[in-house]
């Protein structure tokens, strides 16, 4: 071999080694986390249970830990100027599992939504009840009472149940005296009501101290807030039936008490509108799995395959005549499953109750109240110079056509679809991750900031047995 | 001596597979010699591999000979997903695409005949675990072993034309994802296999070479497409859980994936005796590839149920993957063209040496980027060298530089093109292909 044949030929391979092991290195054009004008350092979230982490029909430590303001605080700290740490009231170790949460059992093979309750030992789970009850009405519920927490007040304070109507001692003003001085009353002891408030209250301030009070005392450099869901979502859930004397927060709430509350909330938070933050609308509570997953024609499908001369669902309703057959029009509550299967609506003496059934006049009345509530969240985020989270469109493109993460396709189909949780309302960590990025791009886009979004597929979804 | 037996002659060697070199999922490794000049060869009669190149241009290759050549591919990727994690680069793999062929014919004779074998497609990528595209992919091992038998024949000392009866005598196919559900127990992500071997089928190649001075060849060639019909693949399924095995009950799939034909076409220059060089141009007929379509069957029995006391038993649906019976995955490939330049100068009687480069185009279309075959337009450089020993014995080396050009694409295109059931991100890939060559005259 001549002298460059053995001299190539090596460095040939040489060349071939030393290429081989180049792995490249991607420059990151993504832009770079930037708070831009906003300071995170004390961030606080008001709102229900959708901000508290509320999920499965509980509030329970794991999916606590991955409420959409934890994961909000995580994405703001990567700019720099995010809070140092961020405090959720959980529950201890000992009592992680909280209020208890649903589960899916295998019932004959196939998984099925088992709640917990004293009967079942709850599950197994962990729960934090103490084995006192709140105080018994009036002015109180008598609800079991939940472990207390006892750091120093929480960053999130979301409140599972709580409403703009409940929130504000001040706000109720339907114009009926007796029932305004009850509903206020109710407000201002709201910590001997709900047992999710009761439990991050010092006891000094239990009965005595509503929410707007209570937030009040927070002195955030930003917030977000996200209430009024259950201004329309308790009454929708009971199937729009509620009962003002037993508990004067079950009705749809009226505009002018929800604005004053409303506002009273913003600019308790707020400080008059001095701190920025962001405010979340409601969503179409008719579009979410508890109404959309019991359908007419599936229980209809099933009273006909046990009797080929079933006419079809029989429900009660708040019209004339009061029994009637069910059509598509009537939406059936997630609840309504156990209900059905042991005949109930497979006979016009025998109807589905109201509280199973939104029919079409409930629906609207229901849609156009959430427009309305709506329409004074916008007004109010205006005024303040706040930005506006649409949740409302946001949901109803999901419900429509669902969100896709990384080659996952995420729907509003109940359990199988990822985003909502075992009560059909909720959402679960991943969807609460949507949730999260939704913020994150209406703050970038209102503020100018590059808060960097999470990736979905990191959180679970619904946990099949 | 039959193809069949020649291919197991070929042995450990004739493996192919390769992280995809060329447009799509081609792999143009073919002809250690070529490998060496960016991969002309269409207007070349080098060697026996000419056979592949241009069959017309075998009867023009003058000695008789046997061949055989293998390469290492080493594919590096990064990727960089659109929102969330940082980069994550592939676990490093080696594939060894490799080529045999043999030539023989009368001395001085008119005519020739040969038979090759080669590994025009394939496609091997690990991605890192957990990668964000995990649901779409997390391996894929495409093989496939063409063979050919080719005549050739010299109509006048300048025109000589060939064609060949190509076979796809190899193909299997291995893919991996993860699927999306997550079980309470904690256990591993459930896991999906799709392994099967595609069944033999056949196509063809032809081509022309002219060569009206020493100075001056032309050549055109044409290789069919030939689809890799797989049929009663294996589905394997790991970790299911048990409360969705009513979903996953498929124990079979099958599917078509097209190996898109090719035209070349290519000029050569010898200005002196030593020195050649070549330009050309591949035109690869990608746009036949529009979907990837699965069907499933049989019954894997998760989703069977045993009778209890107020249940009967329940037999699962058969045939379902994720809860259905067929998928569908756009690919809508685009035709791609590759052009190169090659040379080759011969230092001494026995010493060879070459250097050549090429721009391939994707056959992917913007949007559309999967991570099976993370395609780019790609800028290839080549250099090679040969030395022979008395006339009859030779070794050929090669080196293939690969870089493809950076790729992205957002969750818009995704959603705009209809083709979320991939991710959002950046890709980068460079490939390093050392190879070797044995050849023997007579």
């Amino acid at each position: 071999m001549n002298f460059s044949a053995k001299h190539s030929l090596p460095a040939l391979a040489l060349l071939g080694l030393t290429l081989g092991s180049c792995q490249p290195t991607l420059e990151d054009t993504r832009p770079t986390a930037d708070a831009g004008q906003l300071n995170f350092s004390s961030y606080v979230a008001v709102g229900n249970s959708l901000t508290s982490g509320y999920s499965d029909g509980g509030l329970y430590n794991e999916v606590q830990a991955v409420s959409y303001p934890a994961i909000l605080a995580q994405q703001f700290a990567k700019t720099g100027k995010g809070p140092a740490s961020f405090v959720q009231p959980a529950f201890s170790a000992a009592r992680k599992d909280g209020s208890g949460y649903i589960k899916l059992q295998l019932v004959n093979g196939a998984a099925a939504p088992v709640q917990p309750s004293a009967a079942n030992s709850f599950l197994g789970e962990q729960v934090a009840y103490t084995g006192n009850n709140l105080p018994a009405p009036p002015l109180g519920s008598g609800q079991p009472e939940l472990e207390a927490y006892t750091g120093a007040q929480p960053d999130n304070l979301g409140v599972p149940g709580i409403s703009v109507l409940s929130a504000d001692r001040t706000a109720s003003s339907t114009g009926n005296a007796v029932l305004d001085a009850t509903t206020r009353a109710t407000a201002g002891a709201y910590g001997n009501v709900n047992p999710f408030y009761q439990r991050i209250l010092p006891a000094a301030d239990r009965g005595v101290k509503d929410y707007v009070t209570y937030i009040g005392q927070k002195t955030p450099t930003f917030f977000t807030c996200w209430m009024g869901n259950n201004d329309v979502l308790t009454y929708a859930t009971a199937g729009a039936t509620s009962s003002l004397t037993t508990n004067p927060f079950s009705g749809l709430t009226d505009t002018t008490s929800f604005g004053r509350g409303y506002r009273n909330i913003i600019n308790a938070i707020s400080k008059n509108g001095t701190v920025k933050g962001v405010c979340a609308n409601i969503p179409n509570v008719t579009a979410i799995p508890y109404f959309n997953t019991v359908t007419v024609a599936a229980v209809a499908a099933a009273f006909k395959a046990q009797n080929a001369a079933s006419p079809g669902v029989f429900i009660t309703t708040s019209g004339t005549p009061s029994v009637r057959l069910a059509t598509s029009a009537d939406l059936l509550t997630l609840t309504a499953q156990a209900v059905v299967a042991t005949g109930v609506g497979s006979s016009p003496t025998n109807p589905l109750p109201s509280q199973y059934v939104l029919d079409a006049s409930e629906i609207t009345a229901i849609t156009t109240r959430t427009t309305q509530l709506n329409n004074i969240i916008a007004k109010t985020a205006r005024q303040n110079k706040l930005a506006l989270a649409d949740m409302n469109t946001f949901f109803n493109n999901i419900a429509a056509q669902g969100v896709v993460t990384n080659a996952v396709n995420n729907t509003a189909t109940f359990a199988s679809g990822n985003l909502f949780s075992l009560d059909g309302v909720h959402p679960t960590p991943r969807g609460y991750a949507v949730v999260a990025n939704e913020f994150i791009r209406v703050i970038n886009a209102y503020y100018g900031s590059q808060v960097p979004s999470v990736a979905p597929n990191n959180y679970r979804g619904v946990l099949f047995p | 001596m039959t193809v069949k037996r020649l291919l197991l002659a070929g042995g450990a060697l004739l493996v192919g597979t390769s992280a995809a070199s060329a447009s799509g999922f081609q792999v143009n490794l073919n002809g250690q010699k070529n490998n060496g000049m960016g991969g002309v060869g269409v207007a070349l009669t080098l060697d026996q591999a000419a056979m592949f190149y241009n069959p017309g241009a075998l009867a023009m290759v003058r000695e008789n000979g046997v061949q055989v050549g293998v390469n290492a591919a080493i594919a590096r990727n990064a990727f960089i997903p659109e929102s969330g994690g940082g980069q994550s680069n592939l676990r490093n793999t080696l594939v060894t695409p490799a080529n045999f062929y043999a030539g023989f014919g009368p001395k001085e004779g008119k005519w020739k005949i040969g038979i090759g074998a080669y590994t025009p497609f394939g496609s091997e990528l690990h991605y890192a675990d957990n990668w964000e595209g995990r649901y779409a992919l997390t391996d894929i091992n495409l093989r496939s072993i063409f063979a050919q038998l080719t005549a050739s024949y010299a109509i006048t000392p300048q025109l000589s034309v060939g064609a060949g009866l190509v076979m796809l005598a190899y193909g299997d196919v291995d893919l991996q994802k993860d699927v999306p559900l997550t079980a309470q127990s904690g256990a591993p992500t459930p896991h999906v296999t799709l392994n099967g071997k595609a069944k033999q089928s056949f196509g063809y190649n032809a081509g022309i070479y002219f060569k009206p001075s020493d100075k001056l060849a032309v050549g055109v060639s044409y290789r069919s497409q030939v689809d890799a019909k797989i049929e009663d693949g294996d589905v394997r399924l790991r970790d299911v859980i048990y409360s969705t095995g009513g979903n996953f009950t498929a124990k079979n799939f099958s599917a078509t994936l097209p190996l898109p034909a090719v035209a070349n076409a290519g000029v050569a220059i010898m200005p002196t005796e030593k020195l050649t060089i070549s330009a050309e141009a591949n035109l690869v007929f990608w746009s036949t590839y529009r979907t990837l379509d699965f069907t499933f069957s049989g019954n894997n029995g998760y989703g069977d149920r045993p009778a209890t006391g107020t249940t009967p038993a329940v037999v699962g649906t058969p045939g379902l993957l994720g809860g259905s019976s067929t998928s569908s995955a756009k690919r809508y490939y685009q035709d791609a063209l590759a052009f190169r330049l090659g040379g080759q100068y011969k230092v001494t009687d026995a010493f060879t040496v070459r250097a050549g480069g090429f721009y391939d185009m994707a056959a992917v279309k913007d949007g559309y980027v999967t991570p099976e075959t993370p395609d780019a337009d790609r800028i290839g450089l080549t250099a090679g060298a040969s030395y022979e020993f008395g006339k009859r014995f030779g070794i050929d080396a090669s080196f293939l530089f690969e870089d493809f050009l950076k790729r992205s694409q957002s969750q818009t295109d995704l959603l705009n093109n209809g083709t979320t059931d991939r991710v959002a991100g950046t890709y980068k890939t460079t490939i390093a292909v050392p190879g070797v060559g044995l050849y023997v005259k007579f």
